[in-house]
C-alpha cells in the first residue's frame, strides 16, 4: 500500500523538479540582457525592456536622448526635459516614491539612480521581483556609458552608440581647442544661502577643467561643501561663475561686486552659467560646458 | 542688593567685549593679530580691510543682537507663561516665521525677500496666536501657552511638508535657515536699535515683571494691571524673536537656557536679569558663530548647531553646582 502510492508519486515529483530546473534555467539560457549596472550588480532581462520606470530627471533626459522616451512609463517629479517627459504619469519625487502607483504600472525595469533614491522602497521594489538598474554617473566617461547601457536594456543600441559617441567626440573637440590654454582659477558657486561650491569629483569641476579652468575648491572632500566667504576673497579666484535658482542672472552674482579687492570683481570677470544645463549629467551638460569654455576664453581675452 | 550684583554684570560685559573682538580675530582665513590693529586703526591691505570690516565686524555684531533679542525674549516669555519651559519659539512664532522663509525660498526670490518673508510670517503667527488665545475676552497664561504650542505644532508640519516635498538642490539653504545661520545676517543696524531701545523700555518696568513673575492673582492684588502688562511683554517679546529670526533663522536653544543660567548667577530681579540675559545671550552666540566659522574650515556649519553643545555642559555644570 505503502510502496504503491510511493511509485505513483515518484514520477510526478521527478517533473515538478524537472520543471523547475527548467524554469530556473530558462531565463539563463535565453536572457536577451545581461548587464552589469554602477553598483556592480549583474542584472539579466529576458528580453529588452518595454515598459520602464525612470526614478530620476537626468535618467529620463537621457532615455529620451537615445530614443527611448516612449518606452518610460512613470517617472518622478521635475522630469521637465525634453518637452515630452511632462507628459509621462508621475510616481512621486525622486526621493518618496509612490510604491503601489509604480507598480501598478506594470513596469518591466526599474532604473535607479543610486545615491538620490531612498534605499529602503528600493529593497522593497526588488522584493517585489522587478528588476532594478541602479545608475551613478559622476564623470563625462560615465554619461556616456550611460547612454550606451540604456541602449542595451531597451534594444536601442544604434541610437545610443550615436548619442554617446556625439556626447564624446564634443568634449574631446572642447578640450582639444582649451584644456591647453592658459589655466584660469575659478570660484563656481552652486547656491547663495548658504555659499556653496563643489569639489574637483563633481561633473561640473570636470567641465572646468576641460575648458582649462582650476577649480579653486576641488580639494575639499565634501562633493558640494558649505564654505565661508572669507576664504574666496582669500584666494582671490580670476573668475567667478554659477548658476543660481532661476534662469535668470541671479542677485548674488551682483552681490560680489562690492568687493573691489577680488580680481573677478576688478575685471569683471563674473559669469552666469544656466543651471538646467549644468545640473545633471545628460547631455544638456555638453552644452553647459561649451557656455563655460566660451566665458573662460572670454576672460583669457580680457 | 541690585547694586551689590553690579560688579558680576561689570564683568559679564567684559566677557561680552573679549568674545567679540575673539569672533574679529579668528576665522577660516588666518590673520595675525596687527592685521586688526592696523584695520581698526585705519591702516592694512584691502583684503583684510575687507574681512575684518566687511565681513567679520558686521557678522559679530550681528551675532551678538540676536542673541540678546532672543535671551531677553525668553525672559520675558517665562514671566509671561510663568513657565521655566517657555522660549521665544513656544508661541508658534518661528514656524510662522520659517513657512514664509522656506515659501520665499521656494519661490526662488533673493535674501532680501527671504528675510522679509520670516518677518512678515513671524508678525502674522503672532496675531494669529494672539487672536486665537485672547479673542474670546478670557486669557489665560495657560490657555495662550496651549494655543501657541498647537499653532507651533501645524507649522511644524507645514514645514516638513515643504522639506518633504522640494528638490534635493534646494534642502541645503532650508535646512540652514531652519538650523538657523548667520552668514547672511542683514545690516546689524536694526537689531542693536530694537535691543537697546527695549531694554531701556524694560529695566524701569522691572519691579512690575517681578510681581507678575510670581503670579497673575499676586500681581492683581498688588495693584498691577495684569492684563496691560501681559499685552506688552507678549508684544515686546513677539517683536524681538521676529527679528531675531528675520536676522538668523530660528536659533534654538539661547532663549530656553541663558535666562535660566542668568537666575543662577544674578537671582530673580528682572531688572538686572534682563541686561545679563542680553550680555550672556549675545556672548554665547558670537561664541558659538566663531567657532561654526571655523571648526571645520573652509566650510562652515550652521551655528543653530554648536550654540546647544556650548550651552548645555555649561546648564548641566551651573544646574549641579546650585544643587549641591
Amino acid at each position: 500500500m505503502h510502496q504503491s502510492r510511493f511509485w505513483v508519486v515518484l514520477p510526478l515529483l521527478a517533473l515538478q523538479l524537472a520543471l523547475a530546473a527548467s524554469a530556473l534555467a530558462a531565463p539563463l539560457k535565453t536572457a536577451a540582457v545581461e548587464i552589469t549596472d554602477d553598483t556592480g550588480q549583474v542584472l539579466q532581462l529576458a528580453k529588452t525592456a518595454q515598459r520602464m520606470i525612470s526614478l530620476s530627471p537626468h535618467i529620463t533626459e537621457n532615455l529620451f536622448a537615445i530614443g527611448a522616451g516612449n518606452l518610460i512609463v512613470g517617472a518622478v517629479e521635475y522630469s521637465d526635459y525634453p518637452e515630452a517627459a511632462k507628459q509621462i504619469p508621475l510616481i512621486g519625487g525622486y526621493n518618496q516614491l509612490d510604491i503601489e502607483g509604480l507598480v501598478a504600472l506594470e513596469p518591466d525595469l526599474i532604473i535607479a539612480w543610486h545615491s538620490g533614491n531612498p534605499v529602503a522602497q528600493l529593497e522593497r521594489l526588488a522584493g517585489l521581483g522587478i528588476p532594478i538598474y541602479y545608475t551613478e554617473p559622476r564623470s563625462f566617461a560615465a554619461v556616456s556609458h550611460e547612454l550606451r547601457q540604456l541602449g542595451r536594456l531597451t534594444g536601442k543600441e544604434a541610437q545610443a552608440e550615436a548619442a554617446a559617441l556625439a556626447f564624446e567626440e564634443g568634449a574631446e573637440q572642447l578640450k582639444a581647442e582649451y584644456a591647453q590654454q592658459r589655466p584660469v582659477r575659478v570660484f563656481y558657486q552652486v547656491w547663495e544661502q548658504p555659499l556653496m561650491t563643489l569639489n574637483g569629483e563633481h561633473l561640473i569641476s570636470e567641465g572646468l577643467s576641460l575648458c582649462g579652468g582650476v577649480n579653486i575648491f576641488a580639494d575639499l572632500n565634501q562633493l558640494v561643501p558649505v564654505i565661508s566667504r572669507e576664504v574666496v576673497l582669500a584666494q582671490n579666484p580670476e573668475v567667478i561663475m554659477g548658476g543660481g535658482m532661476g534662469e535668470a542672472t541671479p542677485a548674488w552674482l551682483e552681490s560680489w561686486k562690492k568687493y573691489r579687492s577680488l580680481q573677478a570683481v576688478q575685471e569683471k570677470k563674473l559669469y552666469f552659467i544656466p543651471p538646467s544645463l549644468v545640473q545633471r549629467p545628460t547631455p544638456r551638460f555638453l552644452q553647459g560646458t561649451k557656455i563655460i569654455c566660451d566665458k573662460l576664453q572670454a576672460a583669457r581675452n580680457f | 542688593m541690585v547694586l551689590n550684583l553690579l560688579p558680576r554684570l561689570m564683568l559679564l560685559a567684559c566677557i561680552a567685549l573679549l568674545v567679540m573682538l575673539l569672533g574679529l580675530l579668528l576665522g577660516s582665513v588666518n590673520l595675525p593679530l596687527e592685521s586688526i590693529t592696523a584695520v581698526l586703526t585705519g591702516q592694512g591691505s584691502p583684503l583684510h580691510k575687507t574681512l575684518i570690516l566687511d565681513l567679520r565686524l558686521p557678522r559679530v555684531l550681528a551675532a551678538f543682537a540676536t542673541g540678546g533679542l532672543l535671551a531677553i525674549a525668553g525672559a520675558l516669555m517665562q514671566v509671561l507663561l510663568r513657565n521655566p519651559l517657555a522660549d521665544p519659539y513656544v508661541l508658534g512664532l518661528s514656524g510662522g516665521a520659517a513657512v514664509a522663509a522656506l515659501l520665499a525660498m521656494l519661490a526662488g526670490v533673493g535674501v532680501f525677500w527671504v528675510s522679509s518673508a520670516a518677518f512678515g510670517g513671524a508678525l502674522f503667527s503672532t496675531f494669529l496666536v494672539f487672536g486665537l488665545a485672547y479673542g474670546s475676552g478670557q486669557a489665560s497664561a495657560t490657555r495662550l501657552l496651549l494655543t501657541g504650542v498647537v499653532v507651533a505644532s501645524g507649522w511644524g508640519a507645514l514645514i516638513s511638508f515643504l522639506l518633504a516635498t522640494s528638490q534635493a538642490h534646494q534642502l541645503p539653504g532650508m535646512l540652514y535657515w531652519l538650523m538657523g545661520d548667520l552668514s547672511h545676517a542683514p545690516s546689524p543696524v536694526i537689531p542693536w536699535l530694537v535691543l537697546v531701545v527695549v531694554l531701556l523700555l524694560l529695566i524701569p518696568l522691572g519691579r512690575t515683571l517681578n510681581v507678575l513673575a510670581r503670579g497673575a492673582l499676586q500681581a492683581a492684588a498688588l495693584g498691577v494691571s495684569v492684563k496691560k502688562v501681559e499685552l506688552m511683554i507678549f508684544g515686546l517679546a513677539a517683536l524681538l524673536t521676529a527679528i531675531a529670526v528675520t536676522v538668523a533663522g530660528s536659533i534654538g536653544f539661547v532663549g530656553l537656557i541663558v535666562p535660566h543660567l542668568m537666575r543662577m548667577v544674578f537671582g530673580y530681579d528682572q531688572r538686572i536679569l534682563l541686561p545679563a540675559s542680553a550680555l550672556a545671550g549675545g556672548s554665547l552666540l558670537v561664541l558659538a558663530d566663531t567657532l561654526a566659522r571655523i571648526v571645520i574650515a573652509p566650510q562652515q556649519l550652521p551655528v543653530g548647531v554648536i550654540t546647544a553643545l556650548l550651552g548645555v555642559p555649561v546648564f548641566l555644570l551651573l544646574l549641579y553646582r546650585n544643587n549641591r
